[in-house]
Order: structure tokens, then C-alpha cells, then sequence
């Protein structure tokens, strides 16, 4: 396995902590970047390699909350191994595929986040969370679509 | 989560590690940003209070220099029978040099055409045309304007006029009056615009023809024309 991407990911995760986060803030609505990097792990590697990411995943994105950082990682293992199951036992060549999963994926960790954060209210689960997978899926959608190749950087710079 | 790390000690140790490595770079950098956002904003507010402070200490100085004019100004006195009435330049109009002034006051200000005009230096010139907040002031730099004047030693009299080409003159000055280079000259009361005994000038240079019955004579005004800013028209005094 080589660890350089993952860790190049863990600091990516690290950096959307600390002000990432922030910068793509739209009306208090941030992407989901650590969900979203462990499900696309997820949808690539093996659950192995899946879960144990999650839960390094976990552990960075919640590193300041050290007495419940370890609920965070296991949360986003188990969803990190759920995506792996999922992708093993259904097709998901289609993008549509793809992005049911991610956006799956994503309102299942805020539901679960809210349930477990105590500071959290319930009705975030009606508006934070979905925003926040909307907005976690459509940037899922333009790296796969770079990924597949439908978008490129000359196809892009022909437009301008 | 201590059942993940074993105690609440392990897991701060964990979180301290974690931070440490993921989080703390991204700390310095944001903060680095941070830091120059605020020092830039700190310029532009410094900039903006150097902008305003240059203005103020500009007009602070101006001030400063008006007070030395005005301190200049208080001892003088007006001529007897005359009251003053300050008035201030807002204009003044002439190609080479200045030969009518506009002041702000009018017959609001009760001036009248053919008030004197004065300063500390002397003589400035006299009121032409008067509207209700403005007067318009006929200067002695005027080629058209002409004063009745005498040397204040000899008491000989002349005519002082301005020639754009020879500045300021003395005319009708006979061959034998008595009159030599640093005399003063002051208006001699004769025409009745300008009461007697205000300065006009000094002379400067002296010439004699045997050919001429006249001596050609130069002067130096007493005011500077260049920077007329406050002047004191000469109202009479109510018997």
C-alpha cells in the first residue's frame, strides 16, 4: 500500500479543518471533504484499506475534540466499510451510481454526527445536513467527472 | 472514547500528536494570512490617518501664518475721520500681474463705489462696483487707475500710475522738486477718493533731463499685490 496519497489526503483533511472549511463556506454550509475522501477510498480500495482511512480520516477531522474524537473515527470507519459492502454488492460503473453512493454516504455521517453531538439540534437534520450533502455531491460530481474524463483542463481552458 | 484509547490521558496525547501533524502547518499558514490581512489593513488605516493628518497640519500652518498677518494687522490704525472694514481677496483677475480683486463683502457691508481699500502695507486700490455680497476692487496695479500723491519729505506732488512695461511710475514730477531714491510716497488727498497720508510706495529710482521739464521716476508699491488676502476698506466715519 503506499502511504504517501493517504497521508497527502490526511493533511488535506487537515487543512479543510482549519480553514478550508471556512474559505468554501456558502451561508454556513461547508462540503463534507473528510466523508467525501473516505468514500471515494472507499469506492476505489479494498474495505481494509477503506476502514482503517476512515478512522485515520476520523481522527484528524475531530482531533480537537479529544474526548470524543474516537466515536468520530469508528463512525467514519463503519461508513467508510458500509461504502465498501455496498459498492461489492451492486453495480456502480454509472456516475449516477457513483453519486447516490457519496451523497448516501454523506446524509448518513451528518445524520449520525447530529445524533451524536450533543451540542447539535435536531434541526440541523433538516437543514445543514441536506444542504451539506447537496453541496458534498456536486463537488463529488465535477471530480468524477474529471476522473471519467467527461471534464479536462483543455476543455476547460477552450471555453475561455 | 476511552474504550477506543484506553483513558482520557492517551487520547489528549492522541489528539496533541494528531493536531500537531495535521492541523498545526495549516495553523501557521492561515495565521500567516491572517496576520497580513490585518497588517495590510492596519496600512491602509495608517495611510488614510497620514492623509488626514498631513491635511490637518497644512491647515495648522496655513492658521499659523494667518495669525502672523493678523498680529501684523492689530496697531493699525486707520486714518483719522476713517472706520475699517475687513474684507477678504476671493479673487483676483490680470494677466501679468494682478489689477482687480473681488472681496466678499457688498452693500450688504454698506461699501460703496470708490471706497478706499488698504492693508498693513499701504495703499490697495478702491471699490469699482459693488452687488449685494461682493465688490469688485479696482487695484493700483490697474493701467487705468491713477493716484494724486506726494513725497512725504519734500511734499512735492505727482501722479502714480502703473505701466505694465515700466511698473509702477511717478508723472508730473518737475525737474527741480526736491526728490531722491528711498522717498517715501503717500497719496496727497487731492480728488477725493484716497484721504491723504497713505502709503503708496517708495521710490526706488530717480532720473533728470536737462531736455525734460519732468523727472522720471520709479516706484516700489508698499503692498504686494502677488498676495493680497486681507484688506481693510476705508469707510467714513458718520459725523
Amino acid at each position: 500500500m503506499r502511504v504517501i496519497p493517504y497521508i497527502l489526503f490526511l493533511l488535506l483533511v487537515g487543512m479543510h479543518v482549519v480553514f478550508l472549511r471556512d474559505v468554501t463556506s456558502i451561508y454556513g454550509v461547508s462540503p463534507d471533504l473528510p466523508i467525501l475522501i473516505v468514500l471515494l477510498v472507499a469506492l476505489y480500495k479494498n474495505d481494509t484499506v477503506a476502514t482503517w482511512f476512515g478512522f485515520a480520516v476520523g481522527l484528524v477531522a475531530f482531533a480537537a475534540l479529544p474526548e470524543r474524537f474516537g466515536w468520530y473515527a469508528l463512525l467514519m470507519a463503519a461508513v467508510a466499510f458500509a461504502a465498501c459492502q455496498v459498492r461489492e454488492r451492486l453495480n456502480l460503473e454509472s456516475l449516477k451510481a457513483k453519486l447516490l453512493l457519496v451523497a448516501g454516504g454523506v446524509l448518513l455521517h451528518g445524520i449520525l454526527i447530529q445524533l451524536i453531538d450533543t451540542a447539535g439540534s435536531l434541526a440541523a437534520l433538516w437543514t445543514l445536513v441536506p444542504a451539506v450533502t447537496v453541496y458534498t455531491t456536486v463537488i463529488a460530481w465535477l471530480f468524477f467527472l474529471f476522473k471519467e474524463g467527461t471534464i479536462t483542463f483543455e476543455k476547460t481552458k477552450s471555453i475561455f | 472514547m476511552t474504550f477506543v484509547f484506553g483513558g482520557d490521558q492517551i487520547a489528549s496525547r492522541v489528539s496533541g500528536v494528531v493536531v500537531g501533524a495535521f492541523h498545526y502547518p495549516f495553523f501557521m499558514i492561515r495565521n500567516t494570512f491572517v496576520e497580513l490581512s490585518r497588517v495590510n489593513q492596519e496600512n491602509q488605516r495608517l495611510q488614510q490617518e497620514l492623509v488626514e493628518f498631513s491635511t490637518r497640519f497644512s491647515r495648522f500652518e496655513e492658521m499659523e501664518r494667518e495669525n502672523v498677518r493678523l498680529r501684523a494687522i492689530l496697531g493699525f490704525d486707520p486714518p483719522a475721520g476713517y472706520s475699517l472694514v475687513p474684507a477678504k481677496v476671493i479673487s483676483i483677475a490680470g494677466d501679468l500681474v494682478p489689477t482687480a480683486a473681488i472681496i466678499n463683502c457688498g452693500l450688504n457691508d454698506s461699501v460703496e463705489v470708490d471706497q478706499p481699500l488698504i492693508n498693513e502695507q499701504g495703499l490697495i486700490g478702491r471699490v469699482v462696483t459693488v452687488a449685494s455680497d461682493v465688490a469688485t476692487v479696482q487695484l493700483l496695479t490697474d493701467p487705468a487707475h491713477r493716484v494724486a500723491v506726494r513725497i512725504a519729505n519734500s511734499r512735492d506732488m505727482g501722479i502714480a500710475k502703473f505701466k505694465p512695461s515700466q511698473g509702477m511710475i511717478l508723472d508730473n514730477v518737475p525737474v527741480q522738486a526736491n526728490i531722491k531714491e528711498g522717498d517715501l510716497v503717500v497719496s496727497s488727498g487731492l480728488g477725493g477718493i484716497y484721504p491723504p497720508g497713505l502709503v503708496v510706495g517708495t521710490v526706488v529710482s530717480v532720473s533728470r533731463s536737462e531736455e525734460e521739464p519732468f523727472c522720471d521716476v520709479h516706484l516700489e508699491t508698499a503692498a504686494d499685490f502677488n498676495s493680497l488676502e486681507e484688506l481693510f476698506i476705508l469707510g467714513m466715519d458718520e459725523p
